[in-house]
């Protein structure tokens, strides 16, 4: 199997809600290429979770293709599974487990050695700075602690895509510029990144720019691009030229 | 999409999930308490207003009709004290009226010294004679004031034949303790399987499902089949608890004798409660929240009470109502449950029951195979 440049490739994707009464996701042409941070980043509605949920294979699209590393989506989902790390908008652990045993769950679905998932637990919990929290119940934590045990999750088994929904959200600003320098360190190491965003300067640390409105991609490029294609000197105002009107809704 | 995937089954991710749910559960200490304390509640309330049969019930019967060893009296006495619904007591009817009172005997029965003659009179034609047997009942108990006096006409009637005698009867006001609970306890056993299982199954279901934690599993390796044995197995583990706790409770508190083989009876009780909990795992499925799932569980329970032959024996029901019990699980668990504990039966007897439950378990397995998700719909 050649390897190919990209590890996500979506053609024509499309999903409806309600009969077609929703288009949610209409017609998504999207190109990830290995190793990189991309922030698909749009209004509240715009659709970023429905794609995602349907690159990730838990939901299945009306029409068009998804094809991650080579695999073709939903229908070899299951043979993705093992390298995609999901932490899904709706802060998904389990309350009444501990931060350890939430992560280690994960690790014994992943079917990793007790030795190196300690050790992965480990390094994670310093990384997302939980380490006092470790036997505490999840339940006791803050909304921003949750997301981070979230994410550690979604780390766990070490895997080479990971889809973060809106994954900053609650997060201090402090920690969030943190976080952007472990996600460069992945990136480095060949991890690829989708990060969801409806905030704006998330995306200026990206290494690509996916903006999406009403279920359609209506802009993409590295952040230099967008800005000097806009001519404008933040990537929030390039958002404001395109779609300005949505998040002035907000 | 919907295939089922057997060949690439994991029992470790399976036993990863079962180890969570059982963590989960255990640590929820309101559901915990209720795996516990309930059957023991449920047991006591059912099993006291369920007891059925009654026996010996304590009675003190004064016989002043003694004149020849052929008087009515005696013979009256004599089918009186081989009635197991009575028991007789030594003490005469003047002395037996305060321990009524006290609740130490139900009733006294006081026969007349004339009543032979009155009978002979009566027979012989005789004007207005009243036949008269005086009796001092304690009336809170309808049932057991029933079985005394249906113990007395049988008495009467095995004496005398039809005659017509009067009974002048006086109400005490202090109720008695029952006894005979044995009988009650197979179907209650059955009931409480029932409910609990089906109400820590259902809860703990849908709890999974409303979290939003079951989507982040379908994006793991964790597969349909591992994921819903995974379900299975940690709650089956509790009905197991609830099996070996209500088997406990009825054998060491209610005094319950198993007459059959016990591991047999934990066999069928463990059976039933796996029923129970695809059964659950099935129904699921239709509930949005905990209150949706709690309110199927009496919706199950009840009318299966009402078919099973809990509280009237199926055979006395309307035709109608008997074809329906034959598709409630609980007409099987009571019928292994009763025929193990009471009649000692063994797997002889039995088998064709146990089939029919293992049809049941196999019904409601597919049934949540196929409901099973692993990935959103809409
Ligand atoms: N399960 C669903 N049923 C019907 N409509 C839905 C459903 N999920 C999302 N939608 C609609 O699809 C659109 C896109 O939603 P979403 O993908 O969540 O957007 P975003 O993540 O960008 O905020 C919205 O209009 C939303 O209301
Ligand atoms: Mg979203």
């Amino acid at each position: 199997m050649s390897i190919q440049e990209y590890i996500v490739e979506t053609k024509n994707l499309v999903k409806h809600y309600n009969k077609g009464e929703v288009k949610a996701v209409n017609g998504l042409d999207l190109k990830v290429k290995r190793g990189e941070i991309y922030a698909f980043i749009g209004a509240n509605g715009a659709g970023k979770t429905t794609a995602l949920d349907m690159i990730s294979g838990v939901l299945y699209p009306t029409s068009g293709t998804i094809i991650v590393d080579g695999l073709e989506i939903p229908r070899e989902r299951k043979r993705m599974a093992h390298m995609i790390g999901v932490a899904p908008q709706d802060v998904s652990v389990y309350s009444d487990l501990t931060v350890k045993e939430n992560i280690m769950f994960f690790a014994d679905l992943y079917r990793l050695e007790k030795a190196q998932s300690n050790s992965r637990m480990k390094e994670l919990l310093g990384v997302l700075k939980l380490e006092e929290k470790e036997n505490e119940l999840v339940r006791n934590l803050s909304g921003g602690m949750k997301r981070r045990v979230s994410i550690a999750c979604a780390l766990i088994h070490d895997p080479k895509l990971l889809l973060f929904d809106e994954a900053t959200v609650g997060v201090d600003p402090v920690l969030r510029q943190w976080f952007w320098k472990y996600f460069k360190e992945l990136s480095k190491k060949g991890t690829t990144l989708i990060i969801t965003s409806h905030v704006m300067d998330e995306a200026e640390k990206a290494d690509r720019i996916g903006l999406i409105r009403a279920g359609v991609l209506i802009e993409e490029g590295t952040p230099a691009e967008l800005k000097e294609k806009y001519r404008v000197q933040t990537i929030e105002e390039v958002f404001l030229k395109l779609a300005g009107d949505e998040f002035i809704n907000e | 999409m919907s295939d089922i995937d057997f060949t690439n089954f994991s029992s470790s991710r399976m036993l990863t999930v079962s180890k969570r749910v059982l963590r989960q559960i255990t640590r929820d200490r309101r559901t915990f308490g209720m795996i516990i304390f309930m059957p023991l509640l449920i047991m006591l309330v059912f099993g006291i207003a369920l007891s059925g049969e009654i026996k010996n019930i304590a009675i003190v019967v004064e016989n002043q009709d003694t004149d020849t060893s052929e008087a009515a009296g005696i013979v009256i006495k004599n089918a009186l004290d081989s009635d197991t619904r009575v028991s007789l007591k030594e003490g005469t009817y003047s002395s037996a009226i305060n321990e009524i009172e006290d609740g130490k005997l139900s009733a006294a029965i006081l026969i007349p010294a004339d009543f032979t003659t009155n009978l002979q009179q009566k027979a012989a034609g005789g004007p207005d004679v009243t036949l008269e047997i005086r009796i001092y009942i304690d009336g809170t108990d309808p049932l057991i004031r029933a079985n005394i006096m249906a113990a007395l006409q049988d008495a009467l009637s095995d004496a005398l034949g039809d005659q017509g005698v009067q009974f002048d009867e006086t109400l005490a006001h202090d109720g008695a303790e029952q006894s005979g609970l044995d009988v009650a306890i197979p179907a209650v056993m059955g009931f409480v399987l029932t409910f609990l299982v089906l109400l820590l199954s259902s809860l703990t279901m849908v709890r999974e499902r409303i979290g939003g934690t079951q989507y982040r599993l379908y994006t793991t390796p964790l597969n349909k089949m591992e994921l819903l044995s995974g379900y299975v197995l940690a709650l089956t583990f509790f009905g197991f608890i609830e099996v070996v706790s209500i088997l406990t409770i009825s054998v060491f508190l209610f005094g319950a004798t198993v007459a059959g083989n016990f591991t047999l009876l934990m066999l069928a009780a463990f059976m039933y409660a796996i029923v129970h909990v695809l059964l659950a795992v099935f129904l699921s499925n239709f509930a949005e929240n905990e209150l949706q799932a709690m309110q199927m569980v009496p919706i199950i329970a009840l009318p299966s009470m009402a078919l099973s032959g809990m509280l009237v024996p199926v055979d006395s029901l309307p035709v109608v109502a008997q074809n329906i019990s034959n598709f409630v699980p609980l007409t099987y668990g009571i019928r292994l449950f009763e025929g193990i504990m009471l009649k000692g039966f063994d797997l002889g007897n039995l088998w064709l029951d146990f089939l029919k439950l293992g049809v049941f378990l196999l019904v409601f397995f597919v049934l949540s195979v196929l409901t099973v998700k692993d990935h959103n719909e809409s």
